[in-house]
């Protein structure tokens, strides 16, 4: 065929810059780190990586969202921590309280450390994290969840609710807990509690109560026993039942309970007994009777039979509030594991992304992406040198040079 | 006849010759040139000699037809890739994309979820809701800066195309006048011609059709003629009936009529590569991107509302969204209006539809999505309304409505250039659904939205994205594949047009070495022939 100088020359530059572009698309992908620079040079891979990106990104999210729930239950860890360790020394104080050798001046001191622990407690559920939220209100977080009336009593004015974060992609995990959970509930499994009706004018006490029989239908049920002294016989009844003798010293069994009572009760004096939870199982309350009893001195039988009585049933109150902190702690723990758990997955989970990301744009920091890449370029240069070098020959064969 | 005449006619021809081989070599790279062959012949008068019969233009109009062809779909492709290829370094560059923004909001939405009454945590969602919602309308810029650039280029087209056009039936006129002066057209002005058509291939496709006379006639479209004998006649650009937005191809017919060209018809040259990728990329693009904001836009909203924000009150939109754009034909008969509005987004799609009229009476209407040239009937209902693929389309005064009337429905278009958040105010976000300020539900709520369905009912926000960049990315390469296969045979017909009608140097440094040596072998003919006069006359 006959070739023109036209197309001599138009083929050595269309190869020369063919050859210079592929060169330059190498050198694209050294300097952008990846094989797939644009979507179209490999479309499928580059839609893949939008949604493993995705994928990594969701990945992330819920990593960053487990740091701050991890920080939340820290924090709520280390306050029920310390209300616990409060409880336990309330509990110290109050068997030392309930020793008769004390004088009334060493018991006023008892109640100015009980007092103390008190204060402590209140400061503890009022807690604040870092930005000045209060931990236990619940969703209402903005102001303090306990606060104390004019007669000096705690109520609480949060709400029930516990916030909840998305800590993995089918795991909303609880990351508060109320106030209420933790300061005015006792646990469904707590025993039973004994209290003497404020009201009590005889020097009866109690001892108990004890389970006896958990089969008794009557098991579970709260009871009310009323005492009533005629003509110097005292009788008692349960529930406004047929009235039954009483004997000091012998227990008085009832739907599988049985308390001992001691002492002489005045007519129209009255014991309840129930399950804690029926009972009083706010945490202040106990702390507030404790402190009511402990700085009033008790000077006929009477006063210190309601003493007694009352040390007795916060006792029983203090050990049921502990149980349940410590119960909550214990779920607070559990979810601190899980996290760390969760954490082990996803970090699993997030490299596999990351691979999976890097083979399908080519990351350039994988060695066999870089390698490949290197060698195509030096392949390239020597490809546009041998380009370049046909031009320069072809060029430089004329006829006229030799005429 | 003497030795003088005889070598006369030689170095007449030898002349010739060299003129030609000097001309050829000269013309060496001037684009359109024909290489040229004196043809010698023997003279036919008593006593012989050589004359030149022609100078003869070395050219095929088999092959500069089809390589005419060749390089009106290469441009074609060309116009094509630049465009396209836009869309693809768009796309490519990883962080300023549309999907890391996308997961930034979703990322200031767990911070919310974590801490949701903390200022900080809200600021965050806010500026992420700002940047993300400039990054769809900077998106959106883009592409329709792009629609600008190819209505003003369509503009330059048509101006160099028309020139062309001129030129040519200029041309025709000349080569006749000359024609019928010397009875021989001139090379010159037939390899201008030819060389005119070759460019104007390249800009638009054309039919070309030669007259026994030899003049060029030329069509384009559906055979709408361009250049007849010595008249050419005008294309223009005009903005569609359709869409008035939209800059389209238009005829100016030999009656004065302007009629505007069908963009079908047009496929090759620059001008049908960008009216296919205005078509089948671009606008499709533009809805993709549309439709994504538009889904985004809806969801927030709706969830948003559900919830309540610091002060307790319920949420307010959180994202306003560009509204579907709809337009009646300037050429309706009918006088009747069209209103457009988002009815149910699930069913949203990424096509333009055309609306026709086929029974005005009975307001019947033949839909036509426009990509898959998916066809339905519907009829408006009593309160003179239509569903159009997650639109709702109101007819005004549909009592005037002509068979035979065209609406055109864009539904998400100018979606994405619309998006914009709408919450300034930290405490405004609504975080809880009525809790409190330590609630936190409904940002929960929200950023569980990353991986529902919500665009057209069956993909992810992130999952739709991943679909753009996979289109464009196909497209991209389809395009860059056709149009390296393309040049190839581009190439492969200039070299099979360039053997027969290009110049080699080589074989004109011989020519010239031969044509010399013929020269001087005439010469020295005559020089024979006088001395054999000298001989003679010096007889004595």
């Amino acid at each position: 065929m006959r070739i023109s100088t036209v197309t001599m020359y138009e083929q050595s530059m269309n190869s020369l810059n063919q050859q210079q572009g592929e060169f330059m698309r190498v050198g694209q992908q050294i300097a952008t780190g990846r094989k797939v620079v644009n979507p179209s040079d490999d479309p499928q891979a580059a839609s893949r990586a939008v949604q493993v990106a995705q994928s990594m990104s969701v990945t992330q999210q819920y990593t960053d969202s487990r740091i701050s729930a991890r920080n939340a239950l820290s924090q709520e860890e280390s306050v029920l921590n310390s209300v616990s360790d409060a409880i336990a020394s309330a509990k110290t104080l109050m068997i030392q309280a309930a020793s008769d050798t004390l004088s009334d001046a060493d018991r006023a001191s008892v109640a100015s450390d009980l007092r103390g622990v008190y204060e402590t407690v209140i400061g503890q559920a009022n807690a604040t994290d870092g930005n000045g939220r209060h931990l236990f209100g619940g969703y209402q977080d903005a102001s303090e969840p306990f606060v104390r009336a004019a007669d000096g009593t705690v109520s609480y004015v949060g709400d029930t609710n516990t916030r909840e974060q998305r800590i993995d992609a089918s795991r909303l995990m609880q990351v508060t807990d109320n106030g209420q959970t933790i300061f005015q509930s006792v646990h469904s499994s707590a025993g039973y509690v004994a209290e003497a009706d404020a009201g009590n004018s005889g020097s009866l006490t109690f001892k108990g109560p004890q389970v006896i029989d958990e089969s008794d239908p009557d098991f579970g049920n709260s009871f009310q026993i009323e005492f009533s002294v005629t003509g110097g016989t005292t009788t008692y009844s349960v529930d406004g039942g047929p009235a039954q003798a009483y004997e000091e010293g012998e227990p008085v069994e009832v739907g599988g309970l049985s308390i001992t009572l001691k002492g002489q009760p005045a007519d129209g004096d009255s014991i309840e007994m129930g399950k804690a939870e029926n009972m009083n199982t706010d945490l202040f309350k106990t702390f507030e009777k404790a402190l009511a009893v402990l700085d009033q001195p008790a000077g006929n039988d009477a006063e210190k039979a309601a003493r007694a009585n009352t040390i007795n049933t916060v006792m029983r109150e203090f050990d049921n509030s502990l149980d349940n902190v410590l119960t909550v702690r214990a779920s607070v723990g559990s979810r601190l594991n899980e996290l760390n758990v969760v954490d082990g997955v996803a970090d699993n989970r997030q490299l596999n992304y990351t691979e999976t990301y890097s083979n399908l744009i080519g990351d350039l920091s994988d060695p066999a992406n870089f390698a490949e890449v290197v060698s195509q370029y030096s392949l390239r240069q020597v490809s546009l040198q041998a380009a370049q070098k046909a031009f320069v020959d072809i060029k430089g064969m004329s006829l006229f040079d030799r005429m | 006849m003497s030795m003088f005449s005889i070598g006369l006619s030689g170095l007449n021809a030898a002349q010739n010759a060299l003129n030609t081989t000097s001309n050829n070599i000269s013309n060496v790279y001037t684009p359109g040139y024909n290489r040229e062959l004196t043809l010698l012949g023997e003279q036919q008068s008593a006593g012989g000699g050589v004359q030149v019969n022609d100078i003869q233009r070395q050219f095929d109009h088999y092959v500069a037809d089809q390589l005419n062809a060749a390089g009106s779909k290469s441009s074609a492709l060309q116009s094509y890739q630049t465009q396209v290829s836009q869309i693809d370094n768009l796309l490519a560059d990883q962080d300023a994309g549309l999907a890391p923004l996308m997961q930034d909001f979703f990322s200031s939405l767990e911070d919310l979820a974590s801490s949701p009454s903390d200022p900080a945590a809200r600021q965050g969602v806010i500026g992420a809701a700002d940047t993300l919602s400039a990054q769809f309308r900077s998106f959106d810029g883009y592409l329709r800066d792009m629609q600008s650039g190819i209505d003003s280029n369509i503009r330059d087209e048509i101006t160099q195309i028309n020139n062309s056009a001129d030129q040519i039936a200029n041309l025709n006129r000349e080569i006749a006048l000359a024609k019928a002066k010397t009875g021989k057209a001139p090379n010159g002005l037939l390899n201008q011609r030819d060389q005119l058509v070759a460019e104007l291939n390249e800009r638009v496709d054309v039919r070309l059709t030669i007259q026994e006379s030899g003049t060029y006639n030329l069509s384009i479209g559906n055979g709408q003629p361009i250049v007849a004998g010595t008249r050419s006649f005008s294309l223009e650009a005009m903005s569609s009936s359709a869409d008035p937005t939209r800059t389209v191809v238009g005829y100016n017919d030999s009656a004065g009529n302007q009629v505007e060209l069908d963009e079908d018809a047009i496929t090759g040259g620059a001008l049908g590569g960008l009216l296919t990728f205005r078509s089948e990329t671009l606008d499709k693009t533009q809805n993709q991107i549309g439709q994504l904001a538009v889904s985004l836009a809806t969801a927030f909203n709706e969830q948003h509302q559900a919830g309540f924000d610091l002060n307790g009150d319920p949420g307010e939109a959180m994202f306003d969204v560009g509204q579907p754009r709809a337009f009646s034909n300037e050429n309706n008969a009918g006088s009747a209006t069209i209103d457009a509005a988002f009815g149910d987004v699930d069913q949203l799609t990424t096509g333009d539809y055309d609306l026709v009229v086929t029974d005005a009476a009975a307001g019947e209407f033949e839909i036509t999505r426009r990509d898959t040239g998916e066809r339905v009937t519907a009829t408006l209902d009593g309160s003179d309304q239509l569903n159009v693929g997650g639109v709702v389309v109101t007819i005004g005064d549909a009592g005037t409505l002509a068979d035979g009337d065209r609406f055109q429905l864009q539904p998400t278009r100018q979606a994405a250039g619309g998006l914009e958040n709408r919450i300034s105010e930290p405490a405004q976000l609504a975080a809880g659904q009525g809790g409190g300020s330590g609630d936190n539900e409904n940002a929960l709520a929200l950023q569980d939205l990353q991986d529902s369905l919500l665009v057209g009912g069956g993909a992810t926000l992130s999952g739709a994205y991943a679909a753009i960049v996979g289109d464009v990315g196909n497209r991209t390469n389809i395009v860059q594949a056709n149009l390296s296969a393309q040049q190839g045979l581009t190439e492969q017909l200039e070299a099979v047009q360039q053997s027969e009608s290009g110049v080699n140097l080589d074989e004109e440094a011989a020519n010239l070495i031969r044509y010399q040596q013929f020269y001087q072998a005439n010469a020295k003919v005559i020089q024979t022939g006088s001395t054999i006069m000298d001989a003679i006359l010096g007889l004595r």
